[in-house]
């Protein structure tokens, strides 16, 4: 695997950095959406490398993150309206106030993600191949219609928060400056997840995802170890939802749905699974068509099925695996 | 008195579900394949349903079509993609069938709008029925009901007493014995999925008839079979059937009952919404206790 | 936990049984593995040898009966646990993990020996306390050139030997082999042979076999499975002579 490290992390650089071009580029030439298409894509990648950790490395399938991503969302939304209307988001057992400092968010909702995670997986891991992809479904789905039924926080249509959440010494109103916080969330992200999936740990990881049977063997727990890198894997996505709420300065149920799941598998496996900026990539891409095509037809995504489709049968290892001309897993 | 119309609408319900969760688990069971787009198969039958109902005027022909086109695009999904995937993983299969349902969606959008269709009941079917106690009761429910079971017994037989089933059961076992004895497979598992697909295309059209059809309402269903087959065992037509009537009573009568219950505890207002809240995810709560008692399902394989 | 005594097994298996409903594929098996032997199980196919490899290593449990390891109660421990207290098992079918190499397939065994794979931080590749015993005991395992092959690309008889790598860095205190001369030919088999016969210094070695010539080159003890019961234990020479045995498995000219 050393060898290979040098042309792999050369890869990496260059999709990070190319990201971070367009967003200069767009932001130098005046062009604020493109700056804001940029951020979306930099969160989206977030979100991408949160999964990746538990799919790509872990081997999890899970059909049902969009649960973390709504969930941090969902702290967002909620800390930032009470921190509007100056109301206590509970009195009981303590009093909570609202929050209007991304500093003071992004805790809460790595936590949230976290903790949903910890129960989730505890349940979900107990079963394995078809059973544990619908399960994780149906958990997210869970989630998804409890939010639509919860009229506190607009149920259905959603909530809105107008004024995006502050940042010491930055205007993140400004899209480059609110797109440079989410490229380094993401690049720290990236590091921690190189870091992880190098250690120890991450030998453990990947050892399971390939033969359980061996990892047991030698005197290691894949569930304790799945559920770890699962638990790791909520709290990133968690974040990235933080990150995405803050960007629409809205939340709704949509971020919960399975729709909002698969998309996020999408942005992971049109870069390569297992790759580290595979979901960069791969969530570049997506905003690039949905742009692209979606100007052209409204039905653009029967053509990102088409292409997905093409993927799957055709190139397994996701774009990334093209231009290497390597399979899945770096 | 409600409580019976509850309980019926919970069974009417659980035999809808049993029809979805049915194909997906005959097909998981015989192929090894996890199939997201199942729900567009439903939403396809409903669509031919309202299509030809109104073309033609007959509904009786449009339930006929439901079943055809299902059957149709069943075999003819499995001959250009699934059939790619029996070997392939299941992260594979997932996001193959993910990309089908976008196919199916957009394409249903393009062709008929993003607007619900309303299906008209023939007089035949439409109306009430009194049963003993006195409860008014829609007819149409009723043959949903009956409808279930015809299909269950139907299945039964299917598999326990016919050529087709009993190479459906064998192939369940093991694969590539029954490949190594003769048995075509290829043509098994397109029949197969065929049959998994006119069932939820039937089933797509019977709720279509009840409520409408649209774009998009194959999703909630496929999730309600998914945690269906996990209550009940992947593989087991038997777990499909008790599963289905689990979750489709649990279901009904937990959104009709809760806010009620609730309120003797709790002021009316909260109890309404806290009930409904909690109603909502009753099922996936029934589906957690089944999983931290037997993660295999009620009538699953161990292991 | 106190040292054992000079005698005493290392393995204790007493009256072990476990039923599948009206199957009984372990009938009141009890057996033992004393140090520095290499004590072999042969019996014919279905006589339940691998359900009751499956009960020593725990991945299931038995109906009845209890295992001690070094003197100690193993009954409520899950394999994970039985594998750090030193009990290596191999597989019949070679199970390794594919991508690795052969360096981190042993590497991955020396971390799950020390318990300590809940480390976040240090790249595991680079780390000393990982690499150095791992090239010890592929070495030990005679495969020190291939190292940095991935374990897809091993020829057969290679995987064996990285099996038993892996086995040595649990600091194994006994070993559970699992047939590790089938499909290999006769200049591997001999080669095994021989690190089998090593190995005992190691640790005392219960071996599942059907290559008889191997059983009676390498076994200090014998005990032979038949229909999920111990008929004979004994030497070489003894099961060799035992008319029960020849009659339901050696056959008469053994």
């Amino acid at each position: 695997m050393g060898e290979l490290l040098n042309r792999d992390a050369i890869i990496n650089l260059v999709i990070f950095a190319l990201l971070v071009a367009v967003a200069l580029g767009a932001h130098l030439a005046g062009d604020g959406f493109t700056v804001t298409l940029a951020t979306k894509a930099a969160i989206f990648g977030l979100a991408g490398v949160g999964l990746n950790l538990a799919l790509g490395y872990g081997g999890l399938i899970s059909f049902g993150h969009a649960a973390f991503f709504g969930i941090g969302g969902y702290v967002t939304g909620i800390l930032a309206s009470h921190a509007s209307s100056g109301m206590p988001v509970v009195t009981l057992p303590f009093t909570i106030m609202g929050s209007n400092e991304m500093l003071g968010i992004w805790p809460v909702a790595m936590l949230a993600g976290g903790v949903a995670a910890l129960a989730i997986g505890a349940l979900s891991l107990r079963t394995s191949g078809v059973y544990f992809i619908m399960v994780t479904l149906a958990f997210a789905q869970m989630l998804y219609y409890f939010a639509i039924s919860w009229s506190r926080y607009g149920g259905e249509d959603g909530l809105s928060f107008y004024v995006r959440n502050t940042f010491p010494g930055l205007n993140t109103f400004a899209p480059i400056q609110y797109f440079a916080i989410c490229a380094v969330l993401l690049a720290l992200a990236l590091v921690f997840t190189a870091v992880v999936t190098q250690s120890r740990f991450g030998l453990a990881l990947q050892a399971a995802r390939q033969n359980s049977q061996r990892a047991v063997a030698v005197g290691i727990r894949p569930y304790a170890i799945r559920l770890t890198a699962f638990v790791l894997s909520g709290m990133i996505v968690g974040l990235a939802g933080s990150l995405y709420a803050d960007l629409n300065r809205f939340v709704s149920p949509t971020m919960l749905s399975w729709h909002m799941s698969g998309e996020i598998m999408v942005f992971v496996i049109l870069g390569g699974v297992g790759r580290l900026c595979g979901p960069v990539a791969g969530a570049a891409i997506y905003i690039l068509l949905e742009h692209v095509l979606g100007g052209i037809s409204d039905y653009w995504q029967a053509l990102l099925g088409l292409l997905l489709l093409g993927i799957v049968l055709f190139a397994p290892g996701g774009l990334i695996g093209i231009v290497t001309r390597r399979g899945r897993h770096a | 008195m409600l409580l019976a119309e509850q309980a019926l609408n919970g069974l009417q319900y659980g035999m809808m579900l049993f029809l979805m969760a049915a194909g997906l688990t005959l097909v998981f069971g015989v192929m090894g394949l996890i199939n997201l787009a199942h729900g567009s198969l439903y939403m396809t039958g409903a669509f031919a349903c309202a299509a030809v109902a109104a073309a033609t005027g007959s509904f009786w022909l449009g339930l006929v079509a439901s079943l055809a086109a299902a059957a149709a695009a069943g075999a003819l999904v499995e001959v250009a993609v699934i059939r790619r995937l029996y070997a392939r993983d299941h992260l594979d299969q997932v996001l193959a069938t993910f990309a089908l349902i976008l196919i199916f969606s957009e394409g249903a959008r393009w062709l008929f709008g993003s607007f619900p269709l309303y299906l008209k009941l023939p007089p035949s079917l439409s109306g009430a029925v009194v049963l003993p106690g006195g409860l008014h009761y829609p007819l149409f429910r009723l043959v949903i009901i009956g409808f279930g079971a015809a299909v269950a017994v139907g299945l039964w037989w299917l598999i326990t007493r016919t050529r087709l089933g009993i190479r459906i059961r064998a192939g369940e076992a093991d694969r590539e014995m029954i490949g190594a004895l003769g048995v075509d497979i290829a043509r098994l598992y397109t029949i197969v999925f065929a049959l998994g697909a006119a069932l939820a295309g039937f089933a797509g059209a019977l709720v279509g008839s009840i409520q409408s059809v649209q774009v998009g309402m194959g999703e909630p269903v496929l999730i309600l079979a998914f945690v269906v087959v996990v209550i009940g065992g992947i593989g087991s037509i038997k777990g499909a059937f008790v599963g289905a009537l689990l979750v489709g009573m649990t279901d009904t009568l937990g959104k009709a009952l809760l806010p009620g219950l609730l309120s003797q505890v709790v002021e009316a207002s909260s109890a309404k919404t806290v009930g409904a809240s909690l109603a909502s995810v009753l099922i996936y709560v029934l589906m957690a206790m089944v999983l931290i008692m037997r993660p295999q399902g009620l009538f699953g394989a161990r292991g | 936990m106190p040292e054992p005594k000079l005698n005493e097994p290392i393995l204790e298996i007493r009256g072990l049984r476990k039923a599948f409903g009206a199957l009984v594929a372990t009938d009141d098996v009890s057996l033992d593995l004393r140090p520095g032997e290499i004590h072999a199980l042969i019996g014919p196919n279905g006589a339940g040898k691998s359900t009751l490899i499956k009960q020593i290593v725990g991945e299931i449990r038995p109906n009845s009966g209890s295992i001690r390891f070094e003197g100690q109660v193993i009954d409520g421990l899950d394999a994970a646990a039985r594998a750090r207290l030193g009990l290596a098992r191999s597989f019949q079918v070679s199970s390794v993990i594919p991508d690795f190499t052969v360096l981190q397939n042993v590497m991955l065994a020396v971390a799950g020996a020390s318990g300590a794979v809940f480390r976040f931080h240090r790249p595991a590749l680079s780390d000393r306390k990982l690499t150095e015993p791992a090239l010890f005991h592929i070495e030990q395992a005679g495969l020190a050139d291939r190292h940095l092959v991935q374990a897809a690309k091993l020829s057969h008889g290679e995987r064996r030997k990285l099996e038993i790598a892996m086995a040595l860095a649990l600091r194994p205190r006994a070993f559970l082999l699992d047939e590790p001369m089938a499909g290999m030919g006769l200049e591997g088999g001999r080669q095994l042979t021989s690190i089998l016969s090593e190995l005992r210094n190691e640790a005392p070695i219960l071996l599942v076999e059907h290559d008889m010539d191997a059983v009676f080159a390498l076994a200090d003890r014998i005990s032979v499975l038949v229909y999920g019961r111990i008929i004979a234990t004994g030497s070489v020479a003894e099961i060799r002579a035992n008319p029960e045995v020849r009659r339901s498995y050696l056959g008469e000219d053994a």
